[in-house]
């Protein structure tokens, strides 16, 4: 469709050219020349990266301005890298659109008024630093904005790099499938209207409210309660699996007593939090010191919340199950491993980075060894179990002479990547989690290598979503080329936007969008 | 030669089609302005004196008001100072700066480990409560005002803060002891406009320098933060506060709090100064309008003669215009020169105390407004008489001007004899005559006002009544020895007072001071009430209207306190309070939730004595009890510098108001006298002596000079002084209003001015020959 356009644009150009015979048309026939000049590969290449009417940063974006305020800056234009690129491969000369598709990553929809949270944590600062956000009663309406700022750019598919939820809340899986199914949301929980520590009733100073503390925004948590309709992804979306998924707090497996205080009616507050730490003995503490210290009690002072059974937790199978239903993607095992055409000749292959994880966990005083990723202070990597390894080679070699694109939640250890690595025909390996904008070749002797792309989080500064289109170039190779979109809405969104930018613990601070060259580039991968 | 004692020129020429234009009348009004000044003379004179005496008055009042009002600004630019200090216990280094450095809108950083109770010993001075501020690498937030800046790595370099060089003789050079610590030498003398100066501060402070590597091997416990946008710092310091968690006692101040806590500290002095500036600005226009619009009167005559001689309006009116500004250029400049130079002194003595810097050669853009001001203003007061004389027939203008169409006054039968004589003169000519009962009003309110400032001042720095305060003496003593102190005779009431210094939850470079007395707190305090009612439970609150109007509250809205260590406590605003102390950035509430916030707190004891009660026996029973009572002083410091330096102030501004008031009865008789110089004459001729003439002439100025001591007193009153008061302090009731003793004391001034002025100009009339007097009008 947007090709068509172009088309009967030059076309149109050119019979202007052509009808030159007075001064004016003369002067219109240069404009025509100038404008042809742009209908070639090249040209056609540049504007299929450029935005319709979305929020894509090629044509503005989003920049901190240093005092704290999110301002417009004119766009980015795609950088082109050219690491793994053949001699003499050029992008200039990219022809067909292999594939063209969006990503969220690490959206983190949150039921920010549920007792099963632990917001107090935050003050302690890393690794417990996302535990709480300014703005996280707007993740809702944030993940309804990138969608419809993806729409614009006309995805043939929109992939979900995990971390969909926040706290493993059978309301939250709810919120976020109904944002992306399109339609009306509900965002709220408990009893109608905001119950919150953001309450400016709260006298608690270390949370930021926004009916009093600067910014202000009066109002903010009651619109952000508000039903809204989400424009959903209007196109297939494939999710992966994050931690935050499936365990409580990116962290914890569900326990019967973690259950009870999800769906009960007390909360803590005023919680000594440097006492609570102590208590569990450790910053990564197993489920049954969790259990311990619930058992005791907080060290703080319970107050009366309305109760929601909806905020009931999930267990990894029901989240494999409700996210293979929701998006229609293949498989019936515990694992969200599965494959997928973007197009003829493009094949995904989505690799869930948890089993490793599940399996650890399910194992007698099994911990949650792996540090949680993008929010805490060491990163971690996924890795696959053997029969995960299996499948993964399996899939790459019936892949053929198509293009592979593997996405998967974590970072892919060093393991995983050499198996991908051995396949000449993969050309990017996508990943959540860090919440970073990153984009670094990942060589292998012998094989033309990868790209690996990591994007930023919808949750944190600079909550930007990511749209790629896949081309070939002459000579067989191919260029892969990605862009960030910013999302797009109302007043809420931009409000989170200046939110997140503000965080003192959130992406600003720990440079989370990237250089500019890990945001809009134009990657060259050399023949298979 | 007319009568009036002014050239007849012809009417100048009108060549063809240029009759009128623009160009062609400003040459001739300004030719004629030029005529009239050098025909003037004396009375040219006599005119420049009047608008250099009152421009002196501007010039006092701009260099008051402007270097005031600008101080802090201007030393604040000079110093860099931070737009936040945050002050803590203790830290690593790298720990604060890690979180400051991840804070929204912060441009630079910078550190101190600030050591208090330090022992300084260094010229004429020495202290064990000397404060050493060891500044690491990075933008310092002081200003150097004499030699350099201390140097990383060089060891003994130390800067000393100007009021630290003035009290203690300290010059670059000479030698510093910190004890134990090592000596060191003065490199440079500093200010740093984040407290007010050594001595109104407590402690003395000097700077030493040290390196990064020392500052996170020792920590450090003040942060400065420069901010890339400072209007947006509010921003900053929320998050600042939400990731804070762990760092013991932060406290921030923002550079708007600092200006704050300066004011504070410098009372409620320099806000009533600036305002009695703004004040004697305007009467001082006044003064320089009514002294242009008499002079003109004076030419109704001579104006008369022009119009008959076909001279066009805008000729006449230009040339009077013209004539004042020339006048007014040289004389006003001269004035507010002046003006500038007397109160430069003890305003920069003022600065100085408060460590601000003087505007020096800054001021001058001012000073040039005020002289473009009075210029116009002189011109346009010349202009509007002339205007409005030229709409009248030249016949009327020449029959005697305003004394031919005066009214004829009833007789007043009271007065008799010369002095009735005099004050009919005087009343005859009604122009002349209301210009100088307005100037003598003018300059009564002026010294009523000052006298009134100078008792408010008295009072604000010695009688805590004038804070509302009703206790006159406090102890340090636990809250359960209240009622062990209440049994002791001669005490009326004593009860625990607990004060507590915190920031404005939601906006936290605003400053809030909170004050907290079990039960009914106006048995010790009582501000008036301005709105709602006082307060009865523990979660209530009574605000002072100037913390109401910083952080715009209202009755029934929420104050949310955040206190030194982080707790946060919340009041519902039931009342509104007129409190003086504190620039009204106060609220009075029960001590029980504020001691759940803020356990740590301990009370003093505050005794209300009777009235008439034995102070000793007061004193001795308190003494009994283990304590030592201190009596409660008032909102202004203390220091004699401060206070003497306002004295002197105040001084210049009455000795030229007092010359302008002695100007203005001087001129009104002098023109009596020339212009009457006939009847003088006649007078003399028929036997009367000095002491008739001087009569005479007192009669002139008395009947202006009274109706001008009652207009002054009212209008000081019920306009300067409520004008004061709430340019000065708005949220309090401080209207600086004269005494009936001070009133007294003005008018006899006044009197006595008259009495000078009239035997001054009878003495010069009586040197004129009664044949001379008789012959010339």
């Amino acid at each position: 469709m947007r090709r068509r356009g172009l088309r009967t644009s030059c076309a149109a150009v050119a019979a202007a050219a052509t009808a030159a015979h007075t001064c004016a048309a003369a002067a219109l026939a240069v404009l025509a020349l100038v404008a042809l000049a742009g209908c070639g590969d090249g040209g056609a290449s540049e504007r299929a990266a450029a935005p319709g009417a979305g929020g894509s940063t090629v044509r503005t974006t989003w920049r901190d301005d240093g005092a704290g305020e999110p301002i417009r800056r004119p766009g980015e234009r795609l950088r082109l890298r050219r690491a793994l690129a053949a001699s003499g491969q050029r992008a200039s000369g990219a022809g067909r659109e292999l594939a063209r598709f969006g990503l969220v990553t690490d959206v983190h929809v949150r039921d920010e008024e549920s007792p099963a949270r632990v917001p107090f944590l935050d003050r302690l600062g890393p690794p417990f630093n996302s535990t709480f956000r300014p703005q996280e009663a707007l993740t809702t309406q944030v993940l309804a904005g990138a969608l419809r700022a993806l729409r614009a750019e006309r995805p043939r598919q929109i992939l979900e790099a995990g971390d969909l939820i926040d706290n493993d809340q059978t309301n939250e899986l709810d919120q976020a499938l109904a944002v992306l199914h399109g339609g009306r949301v509900d965002p709220d929980s408990g009893a109608r209207g905001y119950d919150g520590i953001q309450d400016a009733s709260n006298p608690d100073p270390f949370y930021y409210r926004p009916d009093v503390d600067p910014p202000v925004h009066p109002g903010l948590l009651d619109e952000a309660q508000r039903a809204f309709v989400s424009p959903g992804a209007g196109v297939p979306w494939l999710p992966a699996l994050g931690n935050h998924d499936w365990l409580v707090a990116g962290e914890v497996p569900v326990t019967p007593r973690i259950e009870r205080a999800a769906v009960g009616d007390r909360t803590v507050i005023d919680v000594d939090a440097e006492r609570a730490l102590q208590e569990l003995g450790t910053t990564r503490p197993d489920t049954a010191a969790i259990d311990r210290l619930l058992a005791r009690g907080l060290p703080g002072r319970e107050v009366h919340v309305p109760a929601d059974p909806r905020r009931r937790m999930l267990s990894r199978a029901q989240v494999v199950r409700r996210l293979r239903a929701a998006a229609g993607v293949p498989g019936t095992g515990p694992d969200l491993d599965y494959v997928r055409d973007l197009g003829p000749k493009v094949r995904l292959v989505v690799l869930d980075t948890e089993a490793t994880e599940a399996q650890r966990l399910a194992e007698p005083g099994g911990t949650n060894a792996q540090p949680d990723d993008g929010e805490s202070a060491g990163r971690g990597t996924g890795s696959l179990t053997p029969a995960q390894t299996a499948w993964l080679q399996t899939q790459l070699a019936r892949a053929g002479d198509r293009w592979v694109v593997v996405l998967a939640h974590r970072r892919l250890d060093a393991a995983a990547l050499a198996v991908i690595g051995s396949h000449p025909r993969v050309v990017a390996v996508l990943n959540g989690d860090t919440h970073h904008n990153s984009i670094e070749p990942y060589r292998v002797a012998g094989e033309p290598g990868f790209w690996r792309v990591g994007t930023a989080s919808l949750a944190d500064w600079p909550e930007q979503a990511r749209m790629f289109s896949l081309r070939e170039t002459a000579g067989g190779g191919v260029v892969l080329e990605t862009w960030t979109v910013d999302p797009e809405g109302g007043a809420l969104v931009g409000i989170s936007r200046e939110l997140a930018l503000l965080d003192a613990q959130g992406g600003r601070p720990l440079h989370e969008a990237g250089r500019r060259s890990d945001r809009n580039a134009r990657l060259l991968r050399a023949p298979a | 030669m007319t009568s009036a004692g002014v050239r007849a020129r012809p009417a100048p020429r009108r060549p063809g089609g240029r009759v009128g234009s623009p160009g062609a009348t400003a040459r001739s009004a300004l030719g004629e302005g030029v005529a009239l000044l050098r025909s003037g003379g004396r009375r040219s004179l006599l005119a420049a004196a009047g608008v250099a005496l009152a421009a002196t008055m501007l010039g006092t009042a701009v260099t008051v008001g402007w270097s005031l009002q600008t101080g802090f600004d201007r030393a604040a630019a000079a110093a860099d100072l931070p737009d936040v200090i945050a002050r803590f216990d203790r830290e690593r280094r790298s720990e604060v700066e890690g979180r400051l450095r991840a804070l929204p809108n912060v441009a630079a950083v910078a550190f101190r480990t600030e050591i208090r109770r330090a022992q300084i010993t260094a010229g004429t001075g020495t202290t064990d409560r000397g404060v050493v501020e060891v500044v690491g690498p990075g933008r310092r937030g002081y200003a150097i005002v004499a030699g350099r800046d201390v140097r990383e790595g060089s060891d003994g370099d130390v800067v000393v803060e100007r009021g630290v060089a003035r009290a203690w003789g300290l010059h670059l050079g000479d030698p510093v002891s910190f004890g134990r610590f090592g000596t060191g030498r003065v490199v440079g003398i500093a200010v740093g406009p984040d407290n007010v100066a050594y001595p109104l501060a407590s402690a003395p402070r000097v700077y030493v320098a040290t390196n990064a590597a020392t500052q996170e091997r020792f920590g450090v416990n003040v942060a400065m933060v420069w901010a890339r946008d400072p209007s947006r710092v509010d921003i900053t310091l929320q998050q600042a506060r939400a990731t804070s968690f762990g760092i013991t006692d932060l406290r921030f101040i923002t550079r708007d709090g600092v200006r704050i806590l300066l004011d504070r500290a410098a009372g409620i002095v320099l806000a009533l100064l600036v305002a009695f500036a703004v004040i004697v600005l305007g009467a001082a226009g006044v003064m320089l309008g009514v002294a242009a619009h008499a002079d003109v009167q004076r030419r109704l005559q001579t104006i008369g003669v022009q119009r008959a001689l076909g001279f066009p309006r805008a000729t006449i009116v230009g040339a009077h215009a013209a004539r004042a500004a020339l006048i007014a250029v040289p004389s006003a400049a001269a004035g507010l020169a002046l003006g500038a130079l007397l109160a430069a002194g003890p305003t920069g003595d003022l600065l100085a105390t408060l460590n601000e810097l003087a505007p020096g050669a800054a001021l001058a853009g001012p000073l040039a407004i005020a002289l473009a001001a009075c210029v116009a203003l002189v011109a346009a007061a010349s202009a509007w008489p002339a205007l409005r004389a030229t709409s009248r027939s030249p016949v009327a203008l020449l029959r005697g001007g305003e004394v031919a169409v005066a009214a004829r006054r009833p007789r007043d039968r009271r007065l008799a004899g010369p002095l009735r004589l005099g004050a009919r003169l005087a009343v005859t000519r009604r122009g002349r005559f209301a210009g100088t009962v307005l100037v003598l009003g003018t300059c009564v309110a002026i010294v009523a006002l000052l006298l009134a400032l100078a008792s408010l001042l008295v009072a604000l720095r010695d009688d805590p009544g004038a804070l509302g305060k009703r206790y006159d003496t406090t102890v340090s003593l636990p809250a359960s020895s209240a009622a062990a102190v209440r049994r002791i005779p001669g005490v009326q009431a004593a009860a625990p007072r607990y004060e507590v210094q915190g920031a404005d939850s939601y906006a936290l470079g605003e400053p809030v001071r909170l004050v907290a007395f079990p039960g009914d707190h106006t048995v010790f305090e009582a501000p008036p009430l301005a709105s709602g009612r006082r307060l009865r439970a523990n979660d209530e609150a009574e605000v002072g209207v100037g913390l109401a109007d910083a952080l715009n509250l209202r009755l029934g809205g929420t104050l949310a306190v955040q206190l030194e260590g982080g707790g946060e406590v919340r009041f519902r605003i039931v009342g509104l309070v007129r409190a003086l102390d504190d620039e009204g950035r106060i609220a009075y509430v029960r001590p029980a939730r504020l001691l759940r916030a803020a356990s740590w707190l301990s009370p003093q004891i505050a005794v209300r004595t009777r009235p008439g009660a034995n102070q000793k026996r007061v004193s001795d029973g308190l003494l009994a009890l283990g304590a030592t009572p201190v009596a409660v002083g008032g909102a202004t410091s203390d220091n004699a510098r401060l206070l003497d330096t306002l004295a002197a102030l105040l001084r210049v501004v009455a000795g030229v108001t007092a010359l302008v008031c002695l100007y203005a009865l001087v001129q009104a008789l002098a023109l009596v006298a020339l212009e009457r110089r006939q009847t003088i004459a006649l007078l003399r001729a028929t036997g009367a002596g000095l002491r008739t003439v001087a009569l005479l002439l007192a009669g002139v100025v008395l009947a202006a000079a009274i109706p001008a001591i009652v207009l002054g007193l009212v209008v000081e009153r019920f306009a300067l002084a409520p004008a004061v008061g709430a340019l000065a302090a708005g949220y309090a009731d401080l209207a600086p209003r004269a005494s009936a003793g001070q009133a007294l004391l003005i008018a006899v001034g006044v009197l006595v001015l008259c009495a000078i002025a009239a035997a001054v100009v009878a003495r010069r009339a009586m040197r004129v020959s009664i044949v001379s007097g008789l012959r010339r009008e």
